[in-house]
């Protein structure tokens, strides 16, 4: 788990967490500051004692000992583009790291709002990925990066496609993110329409069948649901258009935000969605979409949702 | 001599499991330097690696802000106070 800029441990199930003494933490000669943790993702099946984090400020670290010791891969914070980095409102954050699952050394990481980055020598080098979505001109000197992705996931089946909630639009490439282009059809917003916008949102989700889920919002100017209506839009595998799945809350107006991280997909079949709110609910479909209910409680404002498979039973 | 130090309950792990303990120094520095060193787990949710304190953390001594303060070789009397706070956000 990720408090701030630590991170915490727990080996049982949640009850006790414990800070690790040699997190995530750059030299100090960088002159980076480790604000926030955003991102803990294991690393390739072949290698179960490496975990990877991003953080903010935007940097990725490995671990190579299941956690206990942390080290920055500097090639990313070296690379020439990097005077280049802006923040966006959530802050100039690594929070998407993907792991090729045949190859562990090919990686690619999102940083809000600088773009995509992808490696093919498990981090010693990084290239910018970013043609084809869509960017507002600044005027910097590096024109290949400034580029707001929001969350991205990478195809079950086909590990050089990948498919991205943007600001500016949802996007799909099917060469590694060497190219993007826009996968709209059926969504709320239209990117011609000044008043309307790209279709918005934050989280992108992706079932082991190849089946996408996201949240559209209202807007970049007013990021709640579109006329209070708490849609899941699905686009499924084989079809090239997105549906609404589910008004989950079809008799109140719920006027609020989904973040990245809070939307989740389990490993089941038929398989489950799970999504938290900014108002603290929690709901979920155990039938891929379909039929939905509020799980028990009010939480805070919810930043991260994962499911996990324990026994015959699961938890959210 | 005994400075009360209070610090918040979501860092008390950090601190054995206390939110309020006894540091023993004769200056405010002396005093900040012997907090991390007793508990070492703190530094990095109140400063970042360029040592300046992170923007969301407040520690104040006596009720002013160490960050206003323009030395930090302040001694350190009988009923003297450090408190931490922090603003929990997210996003």
């Amino acid at each position: 788990m990720a408090y701030g800029p630590s991170i915490r441990v727990s080996d049982d199930g949640g009850q006790n967490w414990t800070q690790i003494a040699e997190g995530p933490r750059y030299p100090e000669e960088s002159g980076f500051a480790l604000n926030r943790v955003w991102q803990i993702v294991p690393g390739h099946p072949s290698e179960r004692d490496i975990l990877y984090a991003g953080v903010d400020e935007a940097g990725l670290f490995v671990s190579r000992d299941k956690g206990a010791t942390w080290t920055e891969l500097a090639s990313l914070t070296s690379h020439p583009t990097r005077s280049d980095w802006f923040p966006g409102a959530g802050g100039l954050c690594l929070h998407t790291i993907l792991i090729h699952p045949d190859n562990p050394r090919r990686m690619w990481v999102g940083i809000s709002a600088v773009g995509v980055f992808r490696t093919d020598d498990g981090g010693e080098t990084w290239r910018t990925c970013n043609e084809g979505l869509a960017r507002v001109p600044v005027g910097t000197p590096h024109p290949e990066v400034g580029y707001c992705v929001h969350k991205m996931v990478l195809d079950p089946d086909d590990p050089d496609t990948l498919y991205m909630q943007y600001h500016q639009g949802v996007f799909q490439s099917n060469d590694g993110a060497e190219t993007w282009f826009p996968i709209e059809d059926g969504l709320p917003g239209d990117r011609i329409s000044t008043e309307l916008g790209a279709p918005f949102g934050f989280p992108i989700v992706i079932s082991r069948s190849g089946d996408c889920f996201l949240v559209p919002l209202e807007s970049s100017d007013q990021r709640t649901m579109r006329d209070g209506r708490l849609l899941v839009y699905g686009r499924r595998r084989g079809s090239d258009r997105w549906e609404p799945v589910g008004d989950v809350v079809p008799d109140e107006p719920r006027h609020v935000n989904v973040l990245r991280d809070a939307m989740t997909v389990d490993s089941l079949e038929p398989y489950g969605v799970y999504f938290g709110t900014t108002s603290g609910e929690v709901f979920c479909s155990i039938d891929g979409g379909v039929g939905w209910d509020r799980l028990p409680g009010q939480y805070g404002r919810i930043l991260c949702v994962k499911p996990w498979i324990q026994e015959g039973e699961y938890a959210a | 001599m005994p400075l009360e130090v209070r610090i918040p309950p979501m860092l008390r792990d950090c601190a054995s499991g206390q939110t309020r303990f006894s540091i023993t120094a004769n200056t405010l520095e002396e005093a900040l330097r012997r907090l991390f060193e007793t508990y070492p787990l703190l530094r990095v949710h109140l400063y970042d690696e360029t040592q300046r304190l992170r923007q969301h953390v407040l520690i104040f001594f006596n009720g002013e802000s160490v960050a206003w303060l323009d030395r930090l070789d302040i001694p350190v009397r009988t009923g003297d106070q450090l408190t931490i706070l922090q603003a929990v956000s997210g996003g």
